[in-house]
């Protein structure tokens, strides 16, 4: 088997909206794949179809070589779903939440505790596993929610934007069970909004936006298009920005932006942000402000559509 | 990292363990916070004190006297209002993440609708242990004795058992909670004044007196009044069991029906 989640074509629509318009994913077995995109991109419904939550109107997704219209039921034994919602009963303690998930998959009383058990000294909530979730933390509850989607090891993991709204620190604690579980051979697919996200777990990453694959590739390959990183000018004097603009001209990046009289570069390297910086000076150039930084998902998208994340459609938010 | 216990459970239990587990659910949640246990009691006890002592009299001549007659009914009716917390539940189970994460595992779709029913049954009967206590020490007697008193409670929560399986399609089916009350009010009141809940069936205008024979709220007010009056129910027993069989065999495929549904909007 070539692919564990192989999706082609697939098409959703609610109403007017075309949530999905075509996506087209391959996800090497053991590898992780990031879904990058903005607000409103499909994430949420794609992932939807692939744990079987959602019947697509066209096109097929196959999890394992199974496909998840027809043979669902075989889909949900393998594959496993950490919502973009915390899947938790917000009345009953982390412990209740993990022992209930336990015993629905079929362990026993005393197998099911010992698993919860195992879990919860796993994501370090063993201060917390006796109380009512309707108390955790966000990122309480984001780890308890990534626990109960692992109380049986699945072979497919499917996470819909796990760090949204956690700080720095759980941030990192999550991306660490994520590459445990890729260790111990899991294929997991994740959604995010977040460029370093997907740069940090990814192996793979598949930018969409309005339902579209618009890039995909290795994050490095990614980077490249965008460039590694976005050098920041402003000029004293507004008026020096197109000869700024003419100085830049040679890096790679074609895309160079102007907002509030700050011009953005792309640049392939620090390297060439500092070659840069000495042809501004040697110009006399007066600059007011300038920096390097990560190109964010907006730069990504700026340079892969032309447009800002979001700005060809409005779009509302509707909870699935 | 630890050695992890075997985790690949392969003995699945069957749809009805399954359901036990989400009952369970649904009940721990309870234990979690048990003033729960005085909220639902509050309805149906409300029901009983002020239709029997505010409308008693005027109704009987005093309100002794229609205790006697309606009080059961009238109890049984409190607990019908409470079916609501069924589709309660269930619509707020379903807009929270939970039902997403249940819905995506192996774990049958009637387990899940019908841990939801289970679990509110038992809510009902810790009701209508409260409730009836009450009853009991404000006066009412049954000439039936313990007997009669549990064949009628019998009655009336495999009547509610049937009828909460309506709640469970509102409750998939309903786009707000305000939706779920408005059905409810608007199909139990029609019904409940049509019965011989409250009045005696002759006391009802004419066109009327053929569907309260029919209405099947009569048939159970009927069977638990001769269950407590000592004898045995018989065409009212049987009426009731022929509802409770049609309501099962509609409303169960119904909501799993609906349920799919849900999947593919
Ligand atoms: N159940 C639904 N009913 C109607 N429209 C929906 C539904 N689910 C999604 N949509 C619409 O489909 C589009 C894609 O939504 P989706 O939730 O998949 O996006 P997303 O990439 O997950 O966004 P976010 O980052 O905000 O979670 C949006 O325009 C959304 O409004
Ligand atoms: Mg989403």
């Amino acid at each position: 088997m070539k692919y564990a989640i192989e999706v082609r074509g697939l098409v959703k629509s609610f109403g007017e909206v075309r949530a999905l318009d075509g996506i087209d994913l391959g996800v090497a077995p053991g590898t992780v794949m990031g879904l990058l995109g903005p607000n409103g991109a499909g994430k949420t419904t794609a992932v939807r179809v692939l744990s079987t939550l959602t019947v697509p109107d066209a096109g097929t997704a196959r999890v394992l070589g199974l496909d998840v219209v027809a043979q669902a039921a075989q889909v949900r034994e393998r594959l496993s779903l950490t919502g973009q919602y915390a899947g938790l009963d917000d009345g009953l303690t982390g412990e209740q939440n993990l022992v209930l998930i336990a015993r629905l998959l079929g362990a026993s009383r005393s197998q099911a505790k010992a698993r919860a058990h195992e879990l919860i000294e796993r994501f370090d909530l063993a201060h917390a596993a006796s109380r009512p979730v309707a108390g955790y933390s966000g990122g309480m509850r984001r780890r308890l929610d990534l626990a109960a989607s692992i109380v049986r090891r699945p072979e497919v993991l499917v996470l819909d934007e796990p760090t949204t709204g956690l700080d720095p620190n759980s941030r990192n604690g999550l991306w660490e069970v994520v590459r445990e579980l890729v260790a111990e051979g899991t294929t997991v697919l994740l959604t995010t909004q977040y460029l370093e996200e997907a740069d940090q777990l990814a192996d793979s990453i598949a930018v969409v936006d309005s339902g579209r694959v618009i890039a995909s590739g290795t994050p490095s390959q990614l980077k490249q298009t965008v460039g590694g990183l976005v050098l920041r000018l402003r000029p004293v004097r507004p008026d020096a920005l197109a000869q700024l603009r003419d100085l830049a001209d040679w890096t790679i990046g074609a895309s160079v932006r102007e907002e509030d009289a700050t011009l953005f570069v792309p640049v392939a390297h620090a390297g060439e942000a500092t070659a840069l910086m000495s042809r501004v000076s040697q110009a006399g150039v007066d600059l007011a402000a300038f920096g390097l930084d990560e190109p964010t998902l907006d730069e990504v998208f700026l340079t892969l559509t032309g447009h800002r994340t979001g700005t060809d459609e409005k779009k509302t938010e509707v909870p699935a | 990292m630890t050695t992890e216990t075997v985790t690949a459970w392969t003995t699945r239990r069957g749809a009805f363990a399954q359901a036990a587990s989400m009952t369970a659910r649904s009940l721990v949640s309870i234990r979690n916070q048990p003033a729960q246990l005085v909220e639902f009691v509050m309805i149906p006890l409300m029901i009983l004190l002020s239709v029997t002592f505010f409308m008693g009299g005027q109704m009987m001549g005093s309100w002794q006297a229609f205790l006697d007659y309606a009080g059961p009914s009238i109890i049984a009716m409190g607990l019908f209002f409470a079916i609501t917390a069924t589709g309660l539940g269930l619509f707020g189970d379903l807009k929270s993440g939970v039902f997403d994460r249940l819905t995506a595992m192996p774990v049958s779709r009637f387990a899940l609708l019908a841990g939801r029913v289970a679990a509110d049954m038992v809510k009902h009967a810790w009701s209508l242990l409260i409730v009836g206590g009450v009853a009991f020490a404000i006066g009412y007697r049954a000439d039936g004795g313990v007997a009669g008193v549990a064949g009628a409670a019998g009655v009336m929560l495999l009547f509610l058992f049937a009828c909460s399986w309506t709640m469970v399609l509102v409750g998939l089916t309903a786009k707000s909670e305000e939706q779920i009350q408005t059905w409810m009010i608007s199909l139990l009141m029609p019904l409940a004044y049509t019965s011989t809940i409250f009045v005696q069936k002759d006391t009802l205008p004419e066109p009327v007196q053929w569907w309260a024979t029919v209405n099947p709220l009569t048939s159970m007010a009927d069977s638990m009044r001769v269950f407590l009056d000592g004898g045995t129910p018989g065409g009212e027993l049987l009426a009731l069991l022929g509802w409770c069989a049609a309501l099962f065999a509609v409303f169960v495929p119904l909501s799993l029906r609906a349920y799919r549904r849900k999947l593919t909007s």
